[in-house]
This record gives C-alpha cells, structure tokens and sequence, in this order.
C-alpha cells in the first residue's frame, strides 16, 4: 500500500489549552499552538461514493453525465437556466455574452477581486470599468456605480468576495434605473444567499467556479453559468456555436460534481460553525476583527479575511503594512497560514497595464476612453491590503473541533504580545507596501 | 460510446482512482507535468503545454508564434470549429501558402500506441486527446522555448502565474500577459491521458507481438 497517496490524517490533534495563550510565541522560540507536524488539512474527502457514482457514471454517455450534473446543481441554486464550463472563467464570460456583452461594450466591476473577473470581460470583448470597494464588506462600492456609468455601459458585475454576496439590491436599482444587466461573479459564494435567495439565482445571469479549492469542488475544474431569461440562455449557446470555442466540462468533473452535491450542505454547515467560533473568538480581542455580515446576508466563508487594529495596541505609530507582516510572521509560526491573497488591484496587473488583449489593444481599442487603470483610484482597497490577512482553507470541512479552537488560540495568543509584533516589525527590513510588489494571483 | 472505448476508460479510470490522486491542485502538479513529459518524450519537442480544450491549445499555438486579432496564420484542412475560433480570435486564415503555420493531430485509441508516425515532424504540434474520452484535454508542443513561455502566458495560472504566486517576483518582464483564459487543466483529466500514453506501451508491445508471431 505504499504507493498509495492517502487523504487520512495520520496523527489527531491534541485538544488545545486554553493556557496555550499565555505561552511564549513560536517565533521567540516557545511551542506553536498547532505543532509542526500536524498542520496538514485536505480537501476535498474523495469518499467511496464520489467512487461509486464514477462507476455509475461511466455506464452513461458523457453528456448525459454533464447534464445531470448541470440539471442538479441548477435546481439546488434556484436559476432558471443552466449552462456546465470547463472554468469558472468560461462561466464568466458566457455569463457576460448571454446577457448581451457585445464588443466595445463597458462592464463595471470592483477592481478587488481574482484577475479572472476582469479577464472574462476582455473575453467577452468588453471593456472593465473598475470601482473601489466597500471599506466594511470588500465588495463592489455602489455609491460609486452611477458616476462610471456611460453610453457604453451594459452590465454591472458585482464580486461575492470571498462569499459574501455583494450589495444586490441595490445594484438592481440602479440596473433598473439605467436599464443595465446585472451580472454576478458568485465564484466564491456557493449557497452564499440573500434574505435566504442563493447567489447565482439573484441577477440577470451569473458565473461560479467548481475548482477544487472552492466550497463547492468538482473533479478539479469546472464552472456553472446561470441564466434568469431564456433569451440570455438561448444567446451563451449561440455564442459557443458561433465562435468554436470548447468551454464544455469534463464528464468526470460532472460525475464528481453529482456526489459531492450531496455533501454539499454538510461543508457548508461545518464551514459556518468554524467561521462562527473563529469570529467569536477574534471579537474578544482587540486586535483582530472579523468579517463583516450585514443582516439578511448569508456569507459562505470561502476566505475569511481578519482586519487589524494596530491603534488599539498603541502600534498605530509604525506602518500598518508592516505592523501585518510582522503579525503574519508571528501567527504563521503558530502553525496558522494567514496569507494577503491578492495584494494589488485588478487594474494594477499587467495585462490593464498594458491592454494587449487578444493582440494589436483589441478590444482596447474600441474604446473611445483612454483609461488610465492606476491603482492610486482604489484607496479603499489599499488600505485594505495594508492592513488585513485573510485564512483560505482553515475553515472547511472536514477541519475538526480541536483545529478551528487552536486557530482561535493562535490568534488570541499573537493579541497578547503586543510588544512582540513591535520587535518584529520594526526589524523589518525595508519592505514595500504590499501594492508595490509584483502582482500575485492569489 | 463504443463498447471498446469504455472499456479503456473504465481500465485507466479505475487505475488513476485507486492510485489515490485527488483533486488539490498542489497536490496533482505531477499529474500534469507528468502527462507533459511523457509528450515531449514521445514527440521529441522538449516544450509542452497543457489546455483544457483543443480550442485552447490552437489558442496556445497561435499565441505563441505572436498571432493575434487582425493577424494572418495559414492552417489547411480545417475544420468548421476551427474556422469559427479562429475567426472569433480576430485572425485570418491564408488558405493554400506553402506550409501550415503549425500542425495539428488528433489521439484515439486507435492511434495512441503510434500517433507520433504520423506526424510530419512538426516544430510545433497541436494534439487533441479529447477523443479518448475523458473530456476535452489537449496539448501544444514545441521545440522552441520562447513559443512555449508565450503559450504559458496565455493561461491563468500558467507557468509565470504560478511562479509569481510564490515568489511574487515578475521572472518575465519582457513577456507581458494580455487576454487570459483560466484553460488550466484538471488533474484527474490529465492523469487519466498520462495513465493512457502509458498503457501505450503494451500497444506497442503487442503490436511487436502480433509482427513476430
């Protein structure tokens, strides 16, 4: 059996002491909260039924597998329409073109988000009109929405940012007002809802990633596009006939995609207990705070990203970026993996630096804006990474009771040295703003 | 589905299942890599790049000899669907010039024990293993590095991406993205083509068998 790769964990984790907190930190020499040897989490589970339904689903013809799937998938999400891609990137931009996205044609979208929202408008041959984000839930900032509207505008593009849905009832009224489609990027926010709505059924049309890091995993890589109209859904299939292009999903994605539906509210549910004990312990320190939810909203948690308080430390006096990495040195060495993902706007990448496109600037081009994408346009979303860290995959399932309590410790641990994240930080050596380094994907 | 096809696929699937590859992308890097080795060592074009779809690959092949919207490649015998991708793409086909600017090749249980015979020693190849049924998986190979790294910046998560991702360094500042398409490919799909060109050996095999008895 050795050459088997196995998912099992192979040693359980010990029940963390509360006295953990007061011990000294991993970084000056002292125990970790989670030791070195046991940091692994996996997702996700590949059980004997993701096996079974392969066997069932070979017995099939492929698109009869896909479509299965698609059919499932679509009635638990609630929309009307369904079409299975290959990525959540191709969801996209079907979700776009099936709502009209024509070429020259303008989408606004938060300039906070992964670079495949931008790109699946370029795809679409359109041209991304980027706004800075909502300070509190780092989504799209509707109150900048009217003012980038123009004659080119077609559709607004909101990102559920890292699950939680972005302000939709809102952005419908101002699609009504100016007759604009309104577009969701919810490839982070599977069974993420609204007023009990779920995100992907709400807009005119929508686009989700099933790749294997989200809440939601197919067999490696996939994508759902989701039509309101018929019209929209009717014009996406047009445009894969009429383009050539292949965005079909594997048959064994879908066969995945099948059983691990299933399994889908059992993530879910261990991801919002987690997401719950980690809050309620980052309320009861002063340094870190968790993410913001409004009322009616359902986040699902597929990042959760920590702001910091330095003020309330007495550290307001240093840099606030370096007052983070000193804090993400300190609580990595505990055995937690709090990263920045992301750490410069969308608009700040290169290709918006450079708007090459598919070659010779299209669509680019067919602009009669010359748009400057700066990233000094986005404080909020500057701010936001100078002075936030964001955990991706400590909160899903199957993570234990033991695990989320010791990430809790962990962070409560790193709140009561104060003294300590001032060393570090100020034996920095000089590093930039995160914005000023070269730009990483995730 | 023919009854001889699924029984390859169940053959490879149930292997790559029992071999306890899972969907992590960090996890199954190998997969994919493993599946580009074992192409440049059957085609003998050290560059390989993996897509989730043939319009992908042809995208990558284009890409990578610097063909772009408003462009010009000529490809003969094509097909209605490359036709309509190439045309989406904003490029022009000149039908009829001297050479193919790439060629391209499709895999089937029929062929994979010996597809490279076929070949016309290409410097660049597009070959599309969809037809082993898996899902759409091709790849495109080169002998020239540059074509390969241009190909590489075409995907989300490409090469430089990823690199980027740890190092947060730009290795290529004289390669710049424009257009990306997430065409990554998924590891279970990949290992199932590695796992298939390595049964090719007992084609190979078995057809030397059949020659000598």
């Amino acid at each position: 059996m050795r050459w088997l790769r196995t998912d099992f964990l192979q040693k359980p984790l010990d029940f963390p002491s509360e006295e953990m907190v007061f011990e000294s930190l991993a970084y000056f020499g002292g125990e970790p909260v989670l030791p070195y040897d046991n940091r692994k989490t996996n997702f996700p589970y590949i059980t004997k039924e993701d096996v079974m339904q392969m066997l069932i689903s070979i017995q099939h013809e492929p698109n009869n597998v896909i479509n299965e799937f698609a059919e499932k998938y679509r009635k638990y999400v609630g929309a009307n329409y369904a079409i299975p891609t290959a990525s959540g990137t191709s969801s996209l931009h079907l979700a776009l073109v099936g709502a009209g996205v024509k070429p020259g044609d303008e989408v606004i979208i938060p300039n906070f988000t992964f670079i495949a929202t931008a790109q699946a408008v370029v795809a679409a041959k359109a041209i991304p009109v980027f706004t800075d984000i909502d300070p509190d839930s780092y989504c799209m900032d509707v109150s900048q929405v009217e003012a980038l509207i123009t004659d080119q505008t077609k559709a607004i593009m909101p990102v559920h940012v890292h699950g939680l849905p972005a302000d939709l009832p809102a952005l419908q009224q101002i699609c009504d007002k100016y007759e604009l489609k309104l577009v969701e990027d919810a490839s982070h926010a599977h069974s993420a809802s609204i007023h009990e709505q779920i995100c992907g059924s709400i807009g005119d049309a929508a686009g989700q990633s099933l790749m294997a890091d989200k809440n939601f995993p197919v067999g490696g890589e996939g994508g759902m596009a989701f039509f309101k109209k018929e019209e929209d859904y009717h014009r996406a299939l047009a445009f894969l006939e009429d383009s050539g292009i292949d965005y079909s999903m594997s048959w064994i994605a879908a066969a995945f995609g099948v059983s691990q539906l299933e399994r889908l509210a059992y993530y879910d549910a261990v991801r919002a207990r987690n997401a719950k004990l980690l809050s309620d312990a980052l309320e009861k320190t002063e340094l870190f705070s968790p993410p913001y939810v409004p009322d009616g909203f359902n986040h699902s948690y597929n990042m959760y990203r920590i702001k910091l308080n330095p003020a309330k430390k007495g550290l307001d006096d240093l840099e606030d970026y370096k007052v983070k990495e000193a804090i993400q040195q300190l609580i990595m060495e505990e055995g937690v993996f709090a990263r920045e993902w992301q750490n410069r706007p969308i608009p700040g990448h290169l290709p918006f630096q450079n708007k090459k496109g598919f070659g010779n600037q299209y669509p680019f081009c067919l602009s009669d804006t010359d748009r400057k994408y700066q990233i000094e346009d986005y404080p909020n979303t500057l701010a936001m990474f100078r002075n936030t860290l964001t955990i991706c995959r400590e909160l899903r399932s199957p993570i234990e009771y033991e695990r989320i309590q010791s990430y809790a410790l962990a962070f409560q641990k790193i709140d009561q040295n104060p003294d300590k994240i001032r060393k570090v930080a100020e034996e920095l050596d000089a590093i930039q703003p995160p914005y000023e380094r070269d730009a990483r994907l995730g | 589905m023919d009854k001889n096809m699924r029984f390859q696929i169940s053959f490879v699937l149930s292997r790559v299942l029992n071999s306890g590859i899972i969907m992590s992308i960090e996890k199954n890097e190998k997969e994919i890599k493993g599946l580009e080795n074992a192409i440049a060592k059957i085609t003998k074009l050290p560059y390989v790049s993996t897509f989730n779809s043939y319009t992908g690959a042809l995208h990558g092949a284009l890409q990578g000899n610097d063909i772009g919207h408003g462009d010009f490649v000529t490809l003969s015998n094509t097909t209605d669907q490359e036709e309509k991708f190439i045309d989406w793409l904003g490029i022009t086909n000149q039908y009829a010039m001297e050479q193919d600017t790439f060629e391209r090749f499709s895999v089937n249980w029929e062929n994979i024990g010996s597809f490279e015979e076929d070949l016309q020693q290409p410097s660049t190849l597009v070959l599309d293993f969809t037809e082993l049924g898996f899902g759409p998986c091709a790849l495109m190979a080169t002998e020239d590095n540059r074509m390969w790294e241009k190909a590489e910046r075409l995907k989300i998560f490409g090469a430089f991406d990823l690199r980027t991702m740890w190092t947060q360094e730009e290795s290529h500042p004289d390669l710049q993205p424009g257009i990306q398409f997430n065409y990554r490919i998924s590891p279970l799909v990949a290992a199932c083509a590695k796992l298939s060109l390595l049964k090719r050996g007992e084609m190979v095999e078995n057809r030397f068998f059949a020659k000598t008895t």
